[in-house]
């Protein structure tokens, strides 16, 4: 066999042994994922139990009782182009984002929706895995976001934040 | 080419701890690190997710491999061409103006930008210069 042939196989062994480890190493997880989770996303539930995903319509109902505070976590400019009425920016593209100290004196069992641009976009997660952390139990990810918002023809606010 | 096998050992000892390194950081989280996969947005959520798995052992076999000199240019090789992906694949991001974790080095990833092109670059570098280095194959 040539020499550009025998190398290659080799990097194909190398390949081949590490699914096998791979499968091998993480088999608890790979189960978890045949038995459907992380099809959504990659959040494990017993690392963040405060985390939830919600459609259109819950996120609705939520922002008409007035009770719950919503994130916008696209960056700046998209948020000053239109946002969910009374969200307030924190754009989450950043992963070293600092949570501003007046939210921190909010109480942690408040319910929270955060939200990005919709579709693919991620930043809605980042930022609701880090209110997490800082503690707050009742965290909800618009996985819609602000694109299924948009075309629900649902109230629109425009400009800066009003705090 | 380099010829210098003094030289030609430190870059198959750094390369190969580099590598290393870096698959067992991901290793330790695969879901961080899928998560890190998936905010690029080229791939969907379970190829994500098996990519996150397999690709850190990848790096941890290639890397032990190469600084351990069992089959240096296969090693080499899969190295390389790792590089050259995400080369590639930090240059579309940019291009798409995304701003995300590069997910290269576990907590101590930067964001994806001309710095890592650059870092992997240089590895890119070493890489070559051990596929090609004259002497036994």
């Amino acid at each position: 066999m040539s020499e550009t042939g025998k190398i290659v196989r080799q990097a194909l062994i190398i390949g081949a042994f590490s699914v096998l480890l791979a499968a091998a190493a993480h088999f608890p997880l790979l189960k978890r994922f045949a038995m459907g989770e992380f099809r959504e996303t990659f959040l494990s539930q017993a690392e963040y139990p405060g985390i939830r995903l919600i459609t259109l319509q819950e996120t609705e109902d939520l922002w008409a009782a007035g009770e719950t505070a919503f994130f916008d976590a696209r960056p700046e400019r998209p948020f000053r182009e239109g946002h969910v009425p009374r969200a307030r920016n924190l754009p989450a593209t950043d992963s070293k984002l600092k949570i501003p100290p007046d939210l921190l004196e909010l109480p942690r069992e408040r319910t929270i929706v955060v939200y990005c641009e919709g579709g693919d976009c991620q930043s809605s997660l980042a930022l609701a895995k880090r209110l997490h952390d800082e503690g707050f139990k009742d965290i909800r990810v618009m996985t819609g976001g602000w694109e299924e918002w948009e075309k629900a023809g649902l109230p629109e606010e425009k400009g800066d934040d009003q705090e | 080419m380099i010829k210098n096998k003094t030289l030609l050992v430190v870059f198959r000892l750094v390369l190969g701890g580099l590598f290393i390194y870096a698959g067992v950081v991901k290793v330790l989280d695969p879901l961080d690190f899928a998560q890190n996969i998936r905010n690029y947005r080229l791939v969907g959520q379970s190829l994500s997710f098996i990519a996150a798995i397999v690709l850190p052992w990848l790096e941890i076999l290639a890397g032990v491999a190469l600084a351990a000199g069992i089959w240096k240019r296969a090693s080499a090789l899969i190295i390389s061409g790792l590089l050259v992906f995400f080369i590639l694949l930090t240059l579309v991001t940019i291009a798409r103006g995304l701003d995300v974790d590069c997910g290269c080095f576990g907590a101590l990833s930067r964001k994806s930008g001309f710095g890592v092109i650059l870092e992997d670059l240089g590895m890119l570098f070493m890489g070559l210069s051990l596929l090609f280095a004259p002497g036994k194959r």
